[in-house]
């Protein structure tokens, strides 16, 4: 009883489980429906069209941070400095984007080359040194945090242009450019998993990295590849949401790092590596966003909200596991 | 190498014995023509990565050096424990006055116990301790609540919607601010306050929050309270973005120099101000009375300053 996994000869004991890990697989996708559909019931404020984009606008700068860490935590690592790399090209990007200075290419450019170095420096640290993730990039965010506060002497960068504004408060052709950049990276990414060899070896890595290295997978050349990425998505991020409130604030993106890491989570993404997919991420990123909003929506106090989002992260780690031990 | 270390450590630890006792001595000749003592006090600032703090600092040292006293200045980088050790090393020293910028209310206490039992008068600056200090000079959060909501009364004629934005929940600030706009409240029936809800003093979170009120109220919005600057440009920016700023007052507390500028462009309808300055110079001036002996005020109370456009020019540098 307490480990069904043993009795698998059984065949009630088979169903049972083949209808728990169909449910594994797309109970995320039952669960944000149901959710939407209550929320929809309860308030007729939510099922707008005005209301779900600005939603899937909230969402994007989580999502484009959960992508990244999607990546890393397939190959079973984590990386918890995202939320600070976002504050350091914050402030990077906003430093370059005062109005008649610099054409709106060089804060974007500048800011993702600080995000990309953030990232690679995990990267080498945690490949060179084998000390474990959790600490190196744990390092990083607060040598982070530091470096955004020194960059912006603690207060924060304003006066930016309009065409730096525009990136992510602007919109083309009626859909807000948040949107459209979400959209875009969404379907790199899922290339990038689905489609490419380093995708593949990114599964192989997490997965099982005694066998990934004796097929021929350098495992410490994919982690440098896997940080770096992340850490440029982690700048995307951050210049998106330097641009969305106009101005590059040092102590922005404290604990975004969490946020992404529970919509991976939440979205299928084990912890102990090896799977994942981005639309589960998306899925993931988008049930945060819903719950948000539709709480707000439904004037339910924070204190609640915070009570609902670690249920469901709970909710969704145990129904992983349970999907392992049917494995 | 051990021997070396323990030679060295053997020698500094005469020299501090050596040096304590010169200063101790030199101390006690001073004391004797009282005219010419150089006056020592002692300043813990609850962080010094806090603009606003640096700022009450920098009075502090400016009045300090006009006066010839010596400042011995440490940083409790927010932690009260930190704190309680730099007063006792405070009363180690001897120090005539000790000014306390306090990390925490109930936390940082028993350093007012210990400088009082040890009779140095302890002056605390900006924040409160529930143990009662020599003499306290600070401005009252509730007070700047108070101003924030009587603006968006007299702006609304009494009349109208309100939503609030908190800082984090249980802090200090976050308290007072709720509890003085509060008490407008009830003086206005009519002034209904719709939600409110915390954006943690950030604005991107205030954005994302005003955009789902945006969502959930639209036009029945008249006034938003946000309890620092932070916030209030965040719910500007949305405001804005949905073309609703000119129909919606809005007024934030803090006066950075963010907020005055948006107050310079109309968008945020006022912020309050809090003055650094003063509440510096006014606690160095208290501690001067109290060493020299003379009348002080038990509890000095630096007033909020409303912002709008009217009187911007005053607080613009």
């Amino acid at each position: 009883m307490e480990n069904p996994v043993q009795t698998p000869s059984r065949p009630a004991q088979h169903s049972y489980n083949s209808r728990i890990k169909g449910l594994g697989q797309y109970g995320i996708v039952v669960a944000f429906f149901v959710i939407c559909l209550i929320l929809a019931l309860t308030t007729p404020k939510f099922l707008t069209l005005s209301n779900l984009t600005i939603v899937v606008t909230q969402v994007s700068i989580n999502a484009l941070l959960a992508f990244g860490v999607t990546f890393v935590i397939i190959t079973g690592g984590i990386d918890l400095s995202i939320g600070s790399t976002v504050a350091v090209t914050g402030v990077v990007a906003a430093s370059f984007a005062h109005p008649d200075t610099y054409p709106v290419t060089v804060p974007l450019v500048v800011g993702l080359l600080a995000g990309l170095g953030l990232g690679a420096f995990n990267g080498l640290i945690i490949t060179k040194s084998k000390v474990p993730p959790f600490i190196v990039t744990l390092g990083t965010m607060t040598m982070g945090r530091g470096l955004a506060l020194i960059l912006s002497k603690g207060r924060p960068i304003s006066n930016l242009s309009d065409s730096f504004n525009f990136i992510g408060g602007g919109n083309i052709g009626g859909i807000p450019t948040p949107i459209l950049i979400l959209i875009v990276l969404f379907v790199i990414c899922s290339i990038v998993l689905k489609k490419t060899v380093l995708g593949r070896y990114m599964y192989a890595v997490g997965g099982n990295p005694q066998a990934a290295e004796a097929s021929g997978i350098h495992l410490n050349r994919i982690k440098m590849v896997v940080y770096t990425l992340c850490g440029g998505l982690a700048a995307l991020a951050g210049i998106l949401l330097t641009s969305r409130i106009t101005t590059g604030q040092p102590n922005a993106g404290a604990g975004f790092e969490l946020d992404a890491i529970a919509a991976a989570i939440i979205g299928g993404t084990s912890t102990s590596g090896g799977t994942g997919t981005m639309t589960g991420t998306l899925i993931g990123a988008l049930l945060i966003g819903v719950i948000s909003n539709g709480l707000d929506l439904l004037n339910v106090t924070s204190y609640y909200q915070q009570v609902v989002m670690g249920i469901i992260i709970i909710g969704a780690v145990v129904l992983d596991s349970l999907n392992q031990n049917k494995r | 190498m051990n021997r070396i270390q323990e030679t060295f450590l053997r020698f500094s630890f005469l020299m501090a014995v050596l040096l304590t006792g010169c200063n101790q001595s030199s101390t006690g000749d001073k004391a004797q023509n009282a005219t010419d003592k150089k006056l020592v006090i002692g300043v813990t600032m609850l962080s010094m990565q806090n603009e606003f703090i640096v700022n009450v600092h920098d009075e502090i040292a400016k009045k300090a050096e006009a006066a010839g006293i010596e400042l011995i200045t440490v940083d409790a980088e927010r932690s009260a424990l930190k704190q309680i050790e730099q007063v006792e090393s405070f009363i180690a020293q001897k120090v005539d006055v000790i000014i306390m910028n306090p990390c925490e209310v109930e936390a940082s206490s028993p350093a007012v116990t210990k400088a009082l039992a040890a009779s140095i008068p302890i002056i605390n600056v900006n924040s409160e301790t529930s143990a009662k200090p020599t003499a306290f000079v600070g401005s009252d959060d509730v007070e700047s609540g108070r101003i924030a909501m009587r603006f968006i009364a007299e702006k609304l004629g009494g009349k109208g919607n309100v939503l609030m934005m908190h800082g984090y929940m249980g802090q200090a600030a976050q308290i007072k601010r709720e509890q003085g706009a509060r008490e407008v409240l009830k003086q206005y029936p009519n002034l209904k306050l719709l939600a409110h809800q915390t954006a943690e003093w950030d604005r991107a979170k205030a954005m994302s929050l005003m955009e789902n009120w945006i969502q959930s109220y639209g036009a029945e919005i008249n006034a938003v309270f946000a309890q620092n600057d932070e916030m209030g440009l965040g719910a500007v920016k949305a405001l804005t973005d949905a073309s609703l700023k000119d129909k919606v007052v809005v007024v934030s507390i803090d006066a950075i120099p963010d907020a005055l500028q948006a107050v310079k462009k109309g968008t945020l309808d006022a912020t309050v101000f809090q003055n650094a300055e003063q509440q510096g110079s006014k606690a160095i001036e208290t501690a001067i009375k109290i060493s020299k002996k003379q009348a002080y005020d038990k509890e000095t109370l630096i007033p909020f300053q409303l912002v709008t456009k009217a009187n911007l020019s005053q607080f613009l540098k």
